[in-house]
């Protein structure tokens, strides 16, 4: 449990760079070293939803699992045990974007590129759902 | 009686269980709540620093990308020293004896040189008469598929000395004709509409848009910048190419050393 969660404070912590900084650059130009096109695919349609960058999100997100590891790590791990969820949900959506820059734009982010691989590594890391038993006599 | 015995047995048990469940509740709650000063505050103390930690190195991070660009002192050395082509190419805008000469190359449709296209503006109206742009056409035909059409469309407008007002029109106005999800399958007819708006006369402008001339004026243009480009947009500045694109503060603290070394 203990590796886990510092893999997963690791994974987390990179992605909260990568989100901050896709953030403060949100409407500027991006240095684009390995790909071709993180300007098409910052300023599509795609980059943000009802006028909230998808960055936010992201963000959003790799804060939940960084907390949550961080909990874990001192000894709390129930919300670590419930980050699986939305680390699924985080994965399924990474997939979608990653098919908007292949098969409409055309074009890739390095920066998104880096934060699809993180959330799958985050969802291969993060703990698998048990059944939850709520009545405690079952856990005697 | 029989029915009624046993659902009321069965009710015992649900409520026994209800109950316990209850106090395993706020039990677990007493025990967050007496802990809570401990091992709460450290994990949170913990989070809220990584990050502040993560915001220093994604800000860091924003900043080393015009950084690189060189701070005015180390541009001459970062800058790689490809030849640069011979004046005569392009379109000139602002003073022709500037000190300082920017060579843009441009694709008008491209997200980033439009980006810039305000940046420059700036940059020109802040220095009057000490900046010269030199404009030359880079449209990238195989992915965007109106720029070529751009080019033509400024360069029939130069035709009616009307060149940097196009310009002008189909930067600021590039999300209507070069979407690049959704390219307008028609560009001549907005760059038409441009062309009324700006009161030229519509039949030589398109008889220009259309004619093998102004199309090899814009290749000439592509020719020269091959041997310098290697994305859109691509700058010069005074006679190095820059690596990387710079901020509107990179060039600002640019100028101001170069016409303080001037003096």
């Amino acid at each position: 449990m203990r590796s886990r969660a510092l893999a997963l404070i690791l994974l987390s912590f990179l992605g909260l760079v990568d989100t901050l900084y896709l953030g403060i650059k949100r409407g500027k130009p991006v240095p684009c070293t390995i790909t071709n096109g993180c300007e098409e695919v910052l300023n599509s349609r795609f980059s943000a939803i009802a006028g909230i960058p998808i960055s936010w999100f992201g963000f959003a997100f790799y804060l939940t699992v960084f907390s949550a590891a961080v909990f874990a790590s001192f000894g709390d791990s129930r919300l670590l045990n419930l980050i699986f969820w939305p680390a699924l949900a985080g994965f399924l959506i990474s997939i979608a974007l990653v098919g908007v820059q292949a098969f409409i734009l055309h074009a890739y982010c390095q920066y998104c590129l880096v934060s699809a691989i993180l959330v799958t590594l985050i969802l291969i890391a993060s703990p698998k759902p048990k059944r939850i038993s709520t009545i405690p006599e079952q856990a005697q | 009686m029989l029915l009624g015995n046993l659902s009321l047995s069965r009710w015992r048990i649900f409520l026994g269980q209800v109950r316990k469940n209850a106090s395993y509740f706020f039990h677990s709650f007493d025990y967050y709540s007496v802990t809570m000063s401990t091992s709460k505050t450290r994990p949170l103390l913990l989070i809220i620093l990584a990050v502040a930690i993560a915001g220093g190195i994604a800000i860091y991070m924003s900043r080393q990308g015009s950084a690189e660009t060189g701070s005015p002192s180390t541009a001459g050395e970062s800058a790689q020293s490809v030849p640069v082509p011979s004046p005569g190419g392009g379109r000139v805008r602002g003073a022709p004896d500037a000190p300082i000469t920017l060579v843009e190359y441009g694709d008008y449709q491209c997200p980033t040189c439009g980006l810039y296209h305000p940046i420059i503006t700036e940059l020109q109206n802040r220095y009057p008469g000490k900046i010269k742009l030199e404009y030359h056409h880079f449209p990238l035909i195989q992915s965007h598929s109106n720029a070529m059409a751009a080019s033509l469309a400024a360069e029939s407008a130069g035709e009616q000395g009307k060149y940097w007002e196009m310009h002008d029109l189909i930067f600021e106005h590039q999300r209507e004709w070069g979407d690049l999800q959704r390219p307008n399958p028609n560009p001549e007819a907005v760059f038409l509409q441009y062309a009324l708006q700006l009161g030229l006369d519509s039949n030589k402008f398109m008889q220009s848009m259309r004619s093998p001339a102004t199309r090899d004026r814009v290749l000439a243009d592509v020719t020269k910048g091959n041997a310098v480009v290697k994305g859109t947009p691509t700058f010069v500045l005074d006679g190095q190419v820059l690596p990387n694109l710079p901020t509107l503060d990179w060039f600002v603290d640019y100028v101001d050393r170069r016409l303080a070394a001037n003096k």
